[in-house]
């Protein structure tokens, strides 16, 4: 199946300056592609040139097999986007926002917008101006599931949300995925919730990729050592691929990524008695590849 | 059910089918007992679908869980989900390194742990 986002050598420049540089990557029906990255690490940029929002410098951004820029209403309503900035108008009360996007989306579904409304707890009556961020947040996120899209595109879309109401979030988009021929792809610092529901990771650092893949072969494919009592050098043998080391006295740190084709069974046995393995949740994974 | 920590550094998948392999050995899952389906699994912990039905199909090629159209997943009948000798001691292989390795540590003999097993076994 082709992919439904897609960026080859996608380049952005913005005055010269490069924001995101040399990207290769793919959203495909089924992923949930959740996007890593520090402040500034290009994450807002890189979907909004996924989604044709912003026009790509060098190499391309497809969307649906169309170039993204020049995607045409048929397959723009196939899309869900909860942008970092929300777009709602402040004059309308909840309900009249819902109503008009709803008149953009033949594949509108009132009774899901309806449940989702009252669920969040979410005022319909009451004018947008005066929601609080969570609330705004909520509406957006409501008018771009609503439709029940292909493809949900979300930037931050959890940030001033409560615990509650994130887990009601995460469980909407486990709805949404019961059908396989959806995707999402969504960025967030809240590592966790990244962790709960990605099963491909992309991170952003400075502007380029520095891992795309599955969560799971990414937790299987990194491991923190300490090695202590001098046995460092042992580590180090054992180990091909090693990214960042530490030291402190005789004990040293090593952090290594396993290499495709390299066996990590009897790892445990081959670093000796005076190392141990420690397997990295997603969170410091990501601190370490940007240590 | 079954305690999934997505924060763990083992993969969500991989501490689902490890659960499921030991309800099934000690007899807490019994032949043909059903299992949550893969929807309510994800919404209750808030997971990947994929994720789920990840561990069940690894678990059904294992024969550990057997699958049957438009039903939930089932323990696969005993004589199939008890896999012979060799393949069950295999599951602890993990466990087996973590003992061997500590009580090289802790500076024992393999008599030593062989004893202190024996000892644990007849407890139970």
């Amino acid at each position: 199946m082709t992919a439904y986002l897609s960026a080859r050598g996608l380049t952005k420049t913005f005055i010269g300056r490069p924001v995101l540089a040399g990207i290769d990557a793919d959203v495909r029906p089924g992923d949930i592609v959740g996007l890593l990255g520090a402040n500034g690490a290009g994450k807002s940029t890189l979907l909004e040139v996924l989604l044709g929002l912003s026009p790509a410098s060098q190499g391309s951004a497809r969307m649906f097999d169309s170039e993204a820029v020049v995607a045409n209403v048929a397959l723009k309503r196939r899309v869900g986007f909860v942008p970092q900035t929300d777009e709602l108008i402040g004059e309308l009360r909840g309900s009249e926002y819902l109503g008009l996007i709803a008149s953009f989306y033949p594949s509108w579904d009132p009774a899901l917008a309806q449940r989702l409304v009252a669920e969040w707890g979410l005022e319909p009556s009451k004018t947008i101006a005066k929601y609080s961020v969570g609330q705004r947040q909520k509406l957006a996120i409501i008018s771009a599931l609503a439709h029940r899209p292909d493809l949900l595109v979300l930037d931050e879309p959890v940030s001033s949300l409560d615990p509650l109401a994130r887990r009601q979030f995460l469980q909407q988009i486990v709805e949404l995925m019961a059908d396989e021929r959806r995707a999402v792809a969504f960025s967030s610092h809240i590592v966790s919730d990244v962790e709960r529901l990605a099963n491909v990771i992309w991170i952003l650092k400075s502007g380029r990729l520095v891992w795309q893949g599955d969560l799971d072969a990414l937790k299987e494919s990194v491991v923190r050592v300490h090695a202590g009592g001098g046995s460092g050098g042992t580590v180090r043998v054992a180990l091909r691929n090693v990214v960042a080391e530490r030291h402190a006295g005789t004990a040293t740190t090593l952090i290594a990524v396993r290499a495709p084709d390299e066996d990590w069974d009897d790892l445990e046995m081959r670093i000796g008695e005076n190392a141990r393995i420690e397997h990295l949740s997603l969170e410091e994974i990501f601190l370490e590849l940007h240590a | 059910m079954f305690i999934l920590n997505p924060q763990s550094g083992t993969p969500i998948y991989r501490q689902l089918i490890e659960q499921v392999r030991r309800l099934v050995a000690s007899g807490q899952l019994a032949a043909g007992a059903e299992l949550p389906s893969v929807r309510e699994l994800a919404l209750e912990h808030a997971v990947n679908p994929m994720t789920i039905s990840k561990a069940y199909t690894m678990l059904e090629a294992e024969g550990v869980l057997e699958r049957q159209r438009g039903k939930p997943m089932t323990v696969a009948a005993r004589d199939r989900a008890q896999a012979p000798r060799t393949h069950r001691l295999e599951q602890l292989e993990g466990q087996l390194d973590h003992l061997v390795l500590a009580a090289r540590q802790l500076e024992l003999t393999p008599e030593d742990l062989i004893k202190a097993i024996r000892r644990k076994w007849s407890d139970k």
